[in-house]
C-alpha cells in the first residue's frame, strides 16, 4: 500500500476562529480511513481544504503521490480527488447518465455522444452492482439510490481519492449495506477513500484507519484492528467540562407540557414531562428525530398519535396557530428560513407571531416600533434602531430578534432548536443569560441542541434521540459526553 | 463545523435615502420625465404659452384615462404583495362587462342586480383560482393563465361573440361631480366623474389596508416568508385566497366602470389591461416575489404609465412609439433600484479596499 496523500502542518482560520491547528493527516491507495469527531471538530473544514473549497494557511503542506501541491477545485477534480457532500447535488429532471456526465459530456464537434456516455454509465453501475439503469430518472431514486449515483460520477472520471461525507445519513439499513458494499468495492481497485459518519458501526464495518480530530486538533489515530468503541469516543469527548457555561439552576415547578405515546413526522412512541422552571434538553444526531418531534408538539407537522397536555390539559394544535395561542413557542434551528422576514425591520419581525393573541384589527406602526425598541434594548440588540432591516443584523443579533418575537407573545414553553447555530461566542452567552431568565420567570425550555458543552451545561435533564425514539434520558452525575455519545451512536447500554 | 465569526459591534447600517424611501426612485424618475415633456412643450412654443401636458384639464384627463386600470392595480399590488400574480383580470374585465350588459339590456334584470350579478361573478370566479393556488403549490401565473383564456371562453359563449350595446344606462357613473368648474388656465370643461372619486376612495382604503390593519401586515408576511409566517400563527393558505376574492371585488367593480364608459359590453374592453396593471404596479416597485410594494408606489405607476400615452400624443408623436416609450418605462425603472444599490455597493467595496490598503502601508512601515 503505498501513500497518495500527506497533509502535514495544515491550519486554517476563520476571523476569530481556529478551525484547525496543525492537522496531519495520511492517505494511502486502497485503504479506508475514518475521520471521527464530534459536530464543530473540524471534519468539514478538512474535507474542503481537500476539495480546494478553502485555502490552509500559510506554513501548512499538503503532497500528492509525494509531490507538494496547492488545491483548488479545478486542480483536485484533474488529480482525481472527488469529495461527495452530505447534502444531495443533483439534477432531478434528468436521468442517471446525463446527471453522471453534467459538466462533463462527451462530445464530438460539438454533438453529444448519447451512446458513449450510456454505455460507459451501465459500466459503472454494473462495476457498483447496482441494479439501477442509465435511463432512470433522478426524481424517481430514493436518497440512498442517488447517492449511488454521486459515487459513481466520481468513478467514470479519473479517480484516486474519494471523499465521503456522511453518506449514511438518514438511510435506511439496507440502503448503509449498498452503500458500504460500493466503498469495499472501490477500495479494492486502490482508490483512497476518506469516510466520514457519525455512525461508529460503519466505521468499525469498513475502515482501516480512524484520525480522531475535536476542537479543531487532530488527537489520536487508531488502525481499526484491535480498537475499541469506547477508547475511540473517549478520544472524541475528552473536553475540559470546567471550560463549559456555567448555568445558574433554577427550583423546578409544576408540570408545564406531557407528552405521551407521541408518534408522527418519523417520530415514534415519545414521552416525557418538562416541568416550569428547567430546561430539558435534547442530544442525538441529526436526523434522530428532535426537531421533527418538535414539529409535531408545535403543530407545524401532523400528530398521528398520542397526547399532548399543556398544564394538565390537553391539547390539540391543528396549526402553529393554536400553538401560539397555547402559550408555546418555536425558536426553529435555521432563523433566516423560517424565523425571520429578512428585508423587513426589527419592529415588524417581533410583531408579527404575536397577531393571533390580539383582536385588534388595526395596527398602529408606531406602537410596533415603540414594542421592537423594548425588546432591543431588553435583548441588547446591536442596531441603530427597530427600524433596522433584519438582514443587516448579525447572525447573533438576528436570534435575538427572533426571541424578541417569540417574547411579545408571551408564551410560557419555548422550544429553542439548536440555539446557539451560527452566532458569536459573545451573543450566545448572552443568549444563556436570556433562558435563565426565562426559566427564573417560571417557564418551561425544551432545548434541541448538538452542541455538547451547550447540552451538557444548559440542561437539566437530557433525552437522547436515536432513530426517531428516546434511547436513554441522562441527569445529574450520569449527564456527560461520553455517556450521550455512547446512546446516540454506540450501542445501547447493556 | 463552527462559521466564522462576525464581530459583535454595532452594525453600521448606512442605507441610501433611496434605499430607505423606497419610493423615491421611481418618483424622481417620474418628475424627470414630467420636467423633460414641460421643457420640450416650452422650447417648441418659445415659452409664449403654459405647458398644456401639466395643464389642469390635461390632468383630469389622464386621471379619467387611469382611474379604471388603476383600481384594477390596487387589487394587483396586494396579489402580487403576498407573491401572487393575477393574468386574467384583463378578460375578466371582458366578461363582466359582457354579464352587466346583457343582464341590462337583454336579460332585464335591471341596472342594480345587472352590476350585482357582474360583480359577484368576478368575485366568485377568482375565488375559484384563489382556492387553487393557495390549496395546491401550483404557480399563479398558470392558474390565472388558465382562468384568463377560461374568461374569455366564457365571454364569447355568452355574448354569442358579438357585442353588446347598451342605451346609456349606466350613465350615471360618467357624469360630471364639479358641474360648470372650468380649467383656470386653458378655459376649457373640467369633468371629474364618479370612477375617478372611486379610484381614489378604493386607493386610500387599500393604502390604509396594507399599512395600519392586522390583514395587510399579514399579507407582507406571508409575501415575505411564507414559511416563517406560517410558524408565527398566520393562515397562509386563507390569506393568499382572500387577496384574489379582493382582486375580483375590485375587477368587477373596475369593469363595471369600463361599461359605462363605453357604453358597449365587448370582449376588447378588457384587452390589455393585465399588461398595464401589471406594468403599473412594478414600476411602482412591488417585487414579483412577493413581500416589497405599496399603495403610494402603484399610484406613480399608475399616473406614470398614463401620462406616457397622453404626452406622447401632445408631443404629436406617432401612437406607435407609446408602446416603446411604455416598455422602455418599466425596464428604466424596475432596473433604477437594482443599479444604484450595486452602484453604492460598488462604492463600499472600492472604500474598504483603500482603508485595507493603507492598513497594510502602515504595518508595511512598521515593520521596517
Amino acid at each position: 500500500m503505498d501513500e497518495i496523500l500527506r497533509l502535514s502542518h495544515i491550519s486554517k482560520t476563520f476571523p476569530g476562529v481556529r478551525a484547525l491547528q496543525d492537522i496531519a493527516f495520511d492517505l494511502k491507495r486502497g485503504e479506508v480511513h475514518c475521520l471521527c469527531g464530534e459536530n464543530g471538530a473540524g471534519k468539514s473544514t478538512l474535507i474542503k481544504i481537500l476539495s480546494g473549497a478553502f485555502q490552509p494557511d500559510e506554513g501548512g503542506q499538503i503532497f500528492f503521490n509525494g509531490e507538494a501541491v496547492s488545491l483548488t477545485p479545478h486542480t483536485a477534480l484533474r488529480m482525481g480527488i472527488h469529495t461527495i457532500y452530505q447534502e444531495h447535488i443533483v439534477f432531478n429532471a434528468l436521468n442517471i447518465t446525463e446527471n453522471i456526465f453534467a459538466g462533463s459530456e462527451i462530445a464530438r464537434r460539438g454533438l453529444m455522444q448519447r451512446k458513449e456516455m450510456r454505455r460507459q454509465t451501465e459500466n459503472v453501475l454494473r462495476y457498483l452492482k447496482s441494479d439501477l439503469t442509465p435511463d432512470m430518472r433522478m426524481s424517481d431514486l430514493t436518497s440512498g439510490q442517488q447517492k449511488i449515483v454521486e459515487i459513481a460520477k466520481a468513478l467514470v472520471s479519473k479517480s484516486n481519492v474519494i471523499i465521503l461525507d456522511e453518506p449514511t445519513a438518514s438511510f435506511s439499513s439496507s440502503e448503509i449495506d449498498t452503500v458500504l458494499n460500493i466503498v469495499k468495492t472501490v477500495k479494492e481497485d486502490g482508490i483512497g477513500v476518506i469516510y466520514i459518519s457519525h455512525h461508529l458501526d460503519e466505521v468499525f464495518e469498513i475502515g482501516d484507519r480512524a484520525t480522531v480530530l475535536r476542537d479543531g486538533r487532530r488527537v489520536s489515530v487508531y488502525p481499526i484492528a484491535g480498537l475499541t468503541k469506547t477508547t475511540l469516543i473517549k478520544d472524541m469527548v475528552g473536553r475540559d467540562p470546567s471550560t463549559f457555561y456555567k448555568r445558574e439552576r433554577v427550583e423546578r415547578g409544576e408540570v408545564a407540557l406531557e407528552v405521551m405515546n407521541v408518534t408522527g413526522n418519523g417520530v415514534r412512541d415519545v414521552s416525557f414531562k418538562v416541568h416550569r422552571g428547567e430546561v430539558l434538553g435534547f442530544a442525538g444526531m441529526v436526523g434522530s428525530g428532535r426537531s421533527e418531534l418538535m414539529e409535531v408538539l408545535f403543530g407545524s407537522a401532523p400528530l398521528v398519535y398520542g397526547e399532548i397536555k399543556i398544564a394538565g390539559k390537553s391539547v390539540k394544535h391543528g396549526s402553529p396557530k393554536s400553538a401560539i395561542q397555547n402559550k408555546m413557542c418555536f425558536i426553529t434551528e435555521s432563523r433566516q428560513t423560517t424565523g425571520l422576514f429578512l428585508p423587513k425591520t426589527i419592529a415588524e419581525n417581533v410583531a408579527v407571531a404575536n397577531m393571533v393573541n390580539t383582536r385588534e384589527f388595526i395596527t398602529r406602526p408606531a406602537n410596533d416600533l415603540l414594542t421592537g425598541e423594548k425588546y432591543v434594548k431588553l435583548l441588547n440588540i446591536k442596531a441603530p434602531s427597530a427600524r433596522t432591516r433584519v438582514v443587516n443584523l448579525s447572525g447573533g443579533n438576528q436570534q435575538k430578534v427572533v426571541l424578541g418575537k417569540w417574547f411579545n407573545t408571551g408564551g410560557e414553553i419555548y422550544i429553542f432548536d439548536e440555539p446557539s447555530l451560527g452566532i458569536d461566542v459573545g451573543s450566545k452567552q448572552e443568549i444563556y443569560k436570556v433562558m435563565v431568565d426565562l426559566l427564573k420567570e417560571r417557564k418551561a425550555i425544551l432545548m434541541v441542541s448538538s452542541d455538547m458543552p451547550e447540552v451538557i451545561s444548559m440542561s437539566d435533564r437530557v433525552i437522547v434521540f436515536k432513530q426517531g425514539q428516546i434511547a436513554g434520558e441522562l441527569t445529574g452525575e450520569e449527564l456527560t459526553e461520553e455517556n450521550i455519545l455512547t446512546l446516540s451512536i454506540g450501542d445501547r447500554k447493556e | 463545523m463552527s462559521k466564522p465569526d462576525i464581530s459583535n459591534t454595532t452594525v453600521q447600517v448606512k442605507e441610501s435615502l433611496f434605499k430607505r424611501y423606497e419610493n423615491l426612485t421611481v418618483l424622481s424618475i417620474f418628475a424627470s420625465f414630467v420636467a423633460i415633456v414641460v421643457l420640450i412643450q416650452l422650447i417648441s412654443t418659445g415659452g409664449s404659452r403654459f405647458p398644456t401636458f401639466i395643464s389642469p384639464v390635461n390632468i383630469v384627463n389622464i386621471l379619467q384615462q387611469v382611474a379604471v386600470p388603476g383600481i384594477v392595480a390596487i387589487g394587483m399590488t396586494m396579489v402580487m404583495v403576498s407573491g401572487g400574480i393575477d393574468l386574467s383580470v384583463g378578460m375578466l374585465a371582458s366578461m363582466v362587462s359582457i354579464v352587466v350588459s346583457l343582464g341590462i339590456s337583454q336579460w332585464h334584470f335591471g341596472v342594480g342586480p345587472s352590476i350585482l350579478l357582474g360583480v359577484a361573478s368576478a368575485v366568485v370566479l377568482e375565488t375559484i383560482m384563489g382556492f387553487i393556488i393557495s390549496r395546491t403549490r401550483i404557480e399563479p401565473f398558470i392558474i390565472t393563465l388558465g382562468g384568463m383564456i377560461s374568461f374569455q371562453g366564457i365571454a364569447l359563449l355568452l355574448s354569442n361573440s358579438r357585442e353588446v350595446v347598451m342605451q346609456g344606462e349606466l350613465n350615471f357613473l360618467t357624469i360630471n361631480l364639479v358641474e360648470g368648474a372650468r380649467d383656470p388656465v386653458t378655459g376649457l370643461i373640467l369633468r371629474i366623474p364618479p370612477y375617478v372619486l372611486a379610484f381614489f376612495v378604493i386607493a386610500v382604503i387599500g393604502g390604509l389596508l396594507l399599512t395600519y390593519t392586522k390583514y395587510g401586515r399579514r399579507i407582507y408576511a406571508v409575501g415575505t416568508n411564507p414559511r416563517a409566517a406560517f410558524l408565527a400563527g398566520i393562515d397562509v393558505r386563507n390569506m393568499r385566497l382572500s387577496v384574489y376574492m379582493i382582486q375580483g371585488l375590485l375587477v368587477g367593480i373596475g369593469a363595471t366602470m369600463l361599461l359605462a364608459r363605453i357604453n358597449t359590453g365587448i370582449i376588447t374592453l378588457g384587452q390589455g389591461l393585465e399588461i398595464d396593471t401589471i406594468a403599473m404596479v412594478v414600476i411602482g416597485g412591488t417585487a414579483l416575489s412577493g413581500g416589497k410594494g405599496n399603495i403610494v408606489g402603484t399610484l406613480i405607476g399608475v399616473f406614470f404609465l398614463g401620462s406616457i400615452a397622453n404626452a406622447m400624443n401632445l408631443l404629436r408623436l406617432p401612437s406607435e412609439v407609446q408602446f416603446l416609450a411604455k416598455g422602455l418605462v418599466v425596464i428604466i425603472a424596475v432596473s433604477a433600484g437594482d443599479v444604484s444599490s450595486q452602484i453604492s455597493e460598488f462604492r463600499g467595496l472600492k472604500r474598504e479596499q483603500a482603508k485595507a490598503r493603507s492598513v497594510a502601508a502602515t504595518a508595511k512601515k512598521g515593520e521596517a
